[in-house]
This record gives structure tokens, sequence and C-alpha cells, in this order.
């Protein structure tokens, strides 16, 4: 009696479990049923070649037309501009705290870090307001509120997950690799630079695609700093729109097909994080069976 | 036997009493510039109906109306005349004081006056540069407001209209676009050569900062000129509710509260007009 009880009590909790970790699978499924089923009837009666290549965003106009290029594109310029400024500066850091700082000053940086990684994205508006669109202003001149400044923010927004994940997989470097480089005689400079970082790179880029998510999907900081306009930025001092950007302006009034095409436009970014998400995994899923070759070549 | 039913008697009536003081949760929203006066006002109305909680959302007039329409607000705040679709719809609208619409300018700016005219070339993005206007040699940063935007509307009727037809055409695209007259406030105060158009209580936030308030024709605008019309952008603030506010309900007693002196006292603190008396 007793074993049937403790039987039914495994299954159960199992089932339960089970149940739990379904949730997720479910949730995904979900967001991207609604997401879809709410943009999709755009296309109905309005072009997919014209909401993707078109940059005439007027969607209250007498005839409205809906398209979305110059929000593709600075949504694009806006994180690689980040990526650029964030990954060197991302990588060094880790490469410091793995291999060059001491106990305290590891300590230090890596609370800084922490910290960074908390603040939420409207304090960094806040920031990017107070000092980052004065600097750009003086030094690179136009309005102050352009794609520098939002890429600027971006970049100190990405670095906590860049440096975290670099780190990470820094350390997971078997230690044979970097004692057989120093007793070939190679100086510490060289061991990081010729065999350390090489040996992480798919974990680092694992990072630096992590980041990428996180840079397009930023709505809040960008849209205290971007400018805002919607049109296509021809410069670096030009102000930008998002895809991101556009959601949110517009998603407060907008009815009909205005509406639709916000959910379009949902699409779209949901399209590019997926596809930057199944990157990743499959970058993960190389980065295990590289490092482990590696070990035994 | 009887005093029980007494005291029964008398504990249901004074119940009665009670379920007509009146409470309840209300959620309402709508236009940035009504919002100084809806939080002091709620806030005054709060301590005078304690059963009553109200919180206020500020997502711009558009918005608020079209959420009153769909039942997610009972009162919305507008600063823009109701359309004739969200008349269509069931809003009506009650005035609750005046506005004049201001144009503001960043200090760096050296001009004190600005026509009809040259406004609505500015905001159409057919003059681009200060000196165009007689001024210093720089680009015209324009900042303008999201279309949820009452100010947005009445700007466009005010100034726009007049010369170019199609609201979404009139406005010039490459114009810094913000959600509220704060943000409009805060970017031509911090941002060399800008212009923004906000309302009046938002206006006097400018000058404080050191921004400055231009006049429009040769008129400025302060309370006489609007009350009297003699300003161009002269307009009215309203309450919207879906159908003629329904007597008893906690919408009509806040309107008849800023319709009142008191209210009508919060509107001038606010830095807005009080409506004329008739």
């Amino acid at each position: 009696m007793k074993r049937r009880m403790a039987a039914l009590f495994e299954g159960g909790a199992e089932a339960l479990l089970l149940f739990c970790a379904f949730l997720s699978v479910l949730a995904v499924v979900f967001i991207t049923f609604f997401v879809f089923r709410s943009g999709l009837p755009l296309f109905r009666h309005s072009s997919l070649v014209e909401f993707l290549f078109s940059t005439d965003w007027s969607p209250t106009a007498e005839a409205p037309h809906y398209g979305v290029l110059s929000f593709i594109a600075g949504s694009f310029y806006v994180t690689i501009l980040a990526l650029l400024i964030a990954v060197p500066v991302g990588l060094a850091s880790a490469v410091f705290l793995t291999e060059l700082a001491s106990g305290r000053m590891a300590r230090t940086v890596r609370t800084a870090i922490e910290l960074l990684a908390g603040i939420p994205s409207v304090v960094y508006g806040l920031f990017g307001i107070a000092l980052v669109t004065s600097l750009t202003r003086t030094f690179f001149g136009g309005t102050g509120y352009s794609l520098l400044s939002a890429s600027l923010v971006l970049a100190i927004m990405t670095l906590p997950t860049i440096i975290n994940v670099s780190e990470v997989s820094l350390r997971a470097v078997p230690r044979e690799l970097k004692e057989a480089s120093l007793a070939l005689g190679a100086t510490h400079w060289q061991t990081i630079v010729r065999v350390l970082v090489p040996a992480a790179r798919s974990g680092i880029m694992a990072g630096v695609i992590l980041g990428m998510g996180r840079a397009i999907g930023e709505t809040m900081a960008v849209l205290m700093v971007g400018g805002n306009a919607p049109i296509m930025p021809k410069g670096l001092t030009e102000k930008v729109r998002t895809l991101t950007m556009n959601i949110i302006t517009d998603m407060s009034y907008a009815t009909g097909d205005h509406r639709t095409a916000l959910f379009a436009t949902g699409i779209v970014l949901f399209v590019f994080i997926l596809g930057l998400n199944l990157a990743v995994q499959f970058i993960l899923k190389r980065s295990v069976s590289d490092v482990g070759g590696s070990a035994h070549a | 036997m009887k005093k029980i039913a007494l005291v029964a008697l008398s504990l249901v009536l004074a119940a009665g009493a009670f379920a007509q003081a009146l409470s309840g949760t209300f959620t309402w929203g709508g236009s940035t510039t009504v919002a100084p006066i809806a939080f002091a006002a709620i806030e005054q109305f709060q301590k005078d109906h304690p059963g009553v909680k109200i919180s206020y959302e500020a997502t711009g007039s558009g918005a608020g109306v079209t959420s009153l329409l769909k039942g997610a607000y009972s009162l919305a705040g507008s600063s823009a005349e109701l359309s004739q679709a969200q008349k269509d719809g069931g809003a009506v609208a009650t005035a609750i004081g005046l506005d004049g619409l201001s144009v503001v300018v960043n200090k760096n700016v050296k001009l004190a006056n600005i026509s009809k005219a040259d406004l609505a070339k500015i905001y159409h993005g057919e003059i681009t540069n200060w000196k165009q206007l007689g001024g210093a040699d720089a680009q015209i940063v324009v900042i303008n407001r999201d279309e949820a935007s009452g100010t947005y509307a009445s700007f466009y009727d005010i100034f726009l209209k007049s010369t170019y037809a199609d609201k979404a055409s009139a406005y010039t695209k490459d114009a810094v676009v913000t959600k509220e007259n704060g943000e409009v406030a805060a970017k031509v105060t911090s941002t060399p050569d800008a212009i923004g158009y906000v309302g009046m209580a938002f206006a006097d936030q400018v000058v404080k900062a050191g921004g400055r308030e231009l006049m429009v024709d040769g008129v400025a605008p302060t309370i006489a000129n609007v009350i009297a019309k003699k300003y161009a952008g002269s307009r009215a603030l309203y309450l919207v509710t879906l159908g003629a506010p329904k007597a008893g309900s906690v919408e009509k007693a806040f309107v008849d509260f800023l319709l009142s002196a008191k209210g009508q006292a919060l509107v001038k603190a606010s830095d807005y007009i009080p409506l004329p008396k008739k």
C-alpha cells in the first residue's frame, strides 16, 4: 500500500514539473501565434514588398502607406554601431577579469558590471538625455538626439551581457591549453591572444549575438535619445527611429490598418530575434564540440 | 422585539445614507496638457470624497478619447476639439478652461516674434535655417508631438490647416517626435536652436529654465490676449465623457467640481486660464 502511494506521488510530482517546463513552450507558441495572427491581415490588401522595402511611413494620411524600411535600417544601424563599441570593450574586460586582475580589483569590476546589468532601461534613457546627448552635440554636432547617442547608450547596456558570457567562455577553456602554450615559451599576452581567445571564440560569438538580441529589442532608452523621426538616418548625427520605437510611439492611438501595421512591425522584430536566437543555439552547440575536440587534438 | 426592529431599521437607513456617498476606483486619462489640472483636481477631489480613488494616465488626447470610447477610461481629458468620428462614437466634451498654445524656443534663438505663416513653414519643412528669419546661421531643430496628442491636433487646426490640407503631410518628417508636453519642454530647454509648441503651463516651465516664449503675429500669449481671442493659439481644454455626464456619478461630480469656483481656482493655479464668467 505504501509503495503504491509513493509511486503515485512520484508520478504526480514528475507530471507537475513537466507541466511547469511545458508552460515556457506554451508561452512561446502563444506569443508567436497571436503576434502573427494580429499582424498578418495587413498583407491581405497591402503588399509585403512595399512593407519591407519602402521608406514611406504615413499611416494617417489620406492614402496610407506602411513602409518600415527606415525602421529596419534604424534598428540595424543602431545595433551594429552599439556592438562595434561594446564588443572590443567587453572582450577586453572579460580578458582582464579572467587573466589579469587581482582578487580585489576583479571583485570591484564585477560588482560594477552587475550593477550596470540591473539598471532599468528608462534610467539609461535619463542618463542618455542628461549626459550623452550633450556630449555628442559638443563633439559631433547635430541636435544630440541621434543614431550616435542611441548607439552609445545601447553599447553601455549590452556590455554586461557580453562581458559575462565572454568571461564564462574564457574560463571554460581547458587549463591544459594555457599551460601547454606557456610551457612552449609563449608570453602571457601571446597565450591570451593566440590561444585562449580563439579557443573561446564560439562562446564569445554567442555572447555577442545575445547582446545583439538585447540591443534590437531595446525600446525605452533609444526612444528617449534617438530623435524618433520616421525617416532614413543619413548620418551618425541624424535622427533615427527603430522598429521598437515605431511600435511604442503609435500603439496608444492606432486603429484599424495602422494598428495591424504595428503588429506586422512586431512580426519583423520577432523574426529577426528568432533568427538571432537560432544562430546562438547553433554556435553554442558547435562550441561544445570545438573546445572538447581541440583539447584532445 | 420592537426595539430590535427599530435598531435594525435605523442601521439599514444609515447604511443607505453611506451608500449615497461617492466611492470606487476609477481610471481616467488623456491629454498631457490637461494633466496638471487633472492631478491637482483629483488630489482635492479625493480629499473631499475619501471613498474615491482616481488615477489619471497622461497618454495624449487622442489615445484618451479612444480608450474612453472603448470603455477602458470613464473620463478623458482632451486639449483638442472632438472630431466628428469621436462625436459619432458618443463622446461629449465639457470645456473646463482655456489655454494659449505657446511657441517656445531655446535660449540661444534670438527671435522674439514669429508670423503665423513663418511658423507654418518651419513645421512644414520649408524654412530650415534660423538665418532665413533673421537669426543666426543654424539648422532649426523642430520638435513635434506624436499623433495621439491633442496639442498636435490643435496646432494643426490653428496654424497649418489653412495652407496644408492633409494633416499627415502638413508636418515635416524631419522633426524630433516626443510623447508629451513635458518632454517637449525639456528638449526645447536643453537643445540649442530648438523650437516647439506646448500648453501654457509648460511654457512657464520653459521660461523658468531659461528658454523663451515667442509672440505670434506680434501678440503675446498672455491671459488677457487669450480670453480676448487676440492670441492666435487660443483654445479650450475639455473633459470628455461617454454621453453627457450622468447625475450622481463620480464623473459628473468631478466635472461640476472643476466648473465650480474652487475648481476654476485650481485651473488658474496650474497656470492655465479659468473659463470667462458669462
